[in-house]
């Protein structure tokens, strides 16, 4: 009895990691996938900037989710070449994301909230197409969002003495058709380019 | 003589009673397993009266629910054969869900039977369609901001990277 003792537990202590690693393998692959596919989420997080709302003259904040831009998607008419232009502009878009702040005066946000976006930006996946630097007129920098060949997302982050806007379009986005669209589409001008500018700070 | 016998036997017997005794002792009591004689005639019917019962109100319910069940399939299928040929479908059915809405005297009796057939099903879509219609124009509003804005963006910095100064290329774009 004692010699069989032995050699009957220990297949079971045996047995007992071994069942253990792979669930424990199984879940961490999951989790990886999972960290892996969120960091390849072209979605910004743009709650940072919240707090610039009460400090802003004007602002505008689009929150369009991959359920309201088929809604949305809907409403565009097939028969107006503009509105086809934009429905087919949704095509596999799942989401427009856009924080834009006017301010009264300069220094309104710091360069810590420019920060919170632009860190996002420098993530895996994410390279940036344009950067233009200009004390006078601002910055303008433009990034996208590779998965492969593809186009997965687009950021664009336009800071200003007075202003700081950032657009965030998640999904596959045609530069071509989107640049296209200004003045064509008959919504209100918002007269962002042609505000006043001042000095820089 | 002696009436102790009668009590208990004890005694001299008198000779009538003696007599009288083995006259009546054939039919005294004498202990037996007791025997259903097999020729007596059971009913066989009673056995079979509660299973019988207990199916004929089973037929019975089962009768009940189909007709229950014709009757319901058949006022369902009703409406959608009569909605069939009329001319414009799609605004019939929107039309008089509205009407329903206002508490308008009912007029027609063939009007409200079928009104109160649909009425439910009527106002929840034309609720939800509404609704949707709403969302999706509030939806369509933003997303023509959000885009209007990208693509000004996109081309202000497509401006400044190549050079030009932001406004004239975007007066030169209005005025072509």
């Amino acid at each position: 009895m004692k010699t069989t003792e032995p050699s009957a537990v220990a297949p079971g202590k045996s047995s007992k990691p071994s069942t253990l690693i792979t669930p424990l393998l199984a879940v961490l692959l999951i989790l990886s996938l999972a960290f892996v596919t969120k960091a390849q989420d072209s979605r910004i997080q743009l709650s940072s900037l919240d707090h610039l709302a009460a400090k802003a003259s004007q602002t505008v904040d689009v929150n369009i989710d991959e359920r309201l831009v088929k809604i949305a998607a809907r409403a565009f008419s097939d028969k107006d070449i503009d509105e086809k232009k934009i429905k087919d502009l949704l095509t596999g878009v799942k989401g427009v994301y856009v924080k834009s702040f006017e301010f009264e005066t300069d220094g309104q946000y710091s360069p810590a909230d420019v920060e919170s976006i632009r860190s996002q930006l420098r993530g895996p996946g994410w390279s940036r197409l344009v950067g233009v630097t200009s004390k006078k007129d601002g910055n303008v920098e433009v990034y996208l969002l590779f998965q492969g060949e593809q186009v997965a997302g687009l950021a664009v982050l336009h800071t200003d003495n007075r202003e700081l806007t950032v657009v965030n379009i998640v999904g596959p986005v045609d530069l071509d058709k989107l640049a296209n669209l200004e003045g064509q589409l008959g919504i209100p001008d918002l007269e962002i380019e042609r505000k006043p500018k001042t000095k820089s700070n | 003589m002696n009436d102790d016998y009668l009590w208990d036997k004890s005694g001299e017997p008198d000779p009538q009673v003696q007599e009288l005794e083995e006259i009546l002792g054939s039919l005294r009591y004498q202990p037996k397993p007791f025997e259903i004689p097999r020729d007596v005639p059971v009913s066989t019917r009673r056995k079979y009266f509660p299973l019988l019962a207990i199916a004929a109100t089973l037929l019975v319910a089962l009768l009940v629910a189909g007709v229950w069940f014709r009757m319901r399939t058949s006022n369902n299928s009703q409406p959608q054969q009569a909605r069939v040929p009329e001319a414009p479908p799609a605004e019939k059915v929107v039309v008089p869900v509205e009407h329903e809405q206002t508490p308008e005297p009912e007029k027609n009796n063939l009007v409200i039977n079928r009104k109160h057939r649909s009425r439910p099903s009527a106002v929840v879509l034309a609720k939800r369609e509404r609704e949707e219609r709403e969302e999706a124009l509030a939806a369509k509003e933003q997303l023509m901001v959000a885009l209007r804005l990208a693509s000004e963006k996109l081309n202000l910095a497509h401006r400044r990277a190549q050079g030009f100064p932001a406004n004239q290329i975007k007066n030169q774009h209005r005025v072509g």
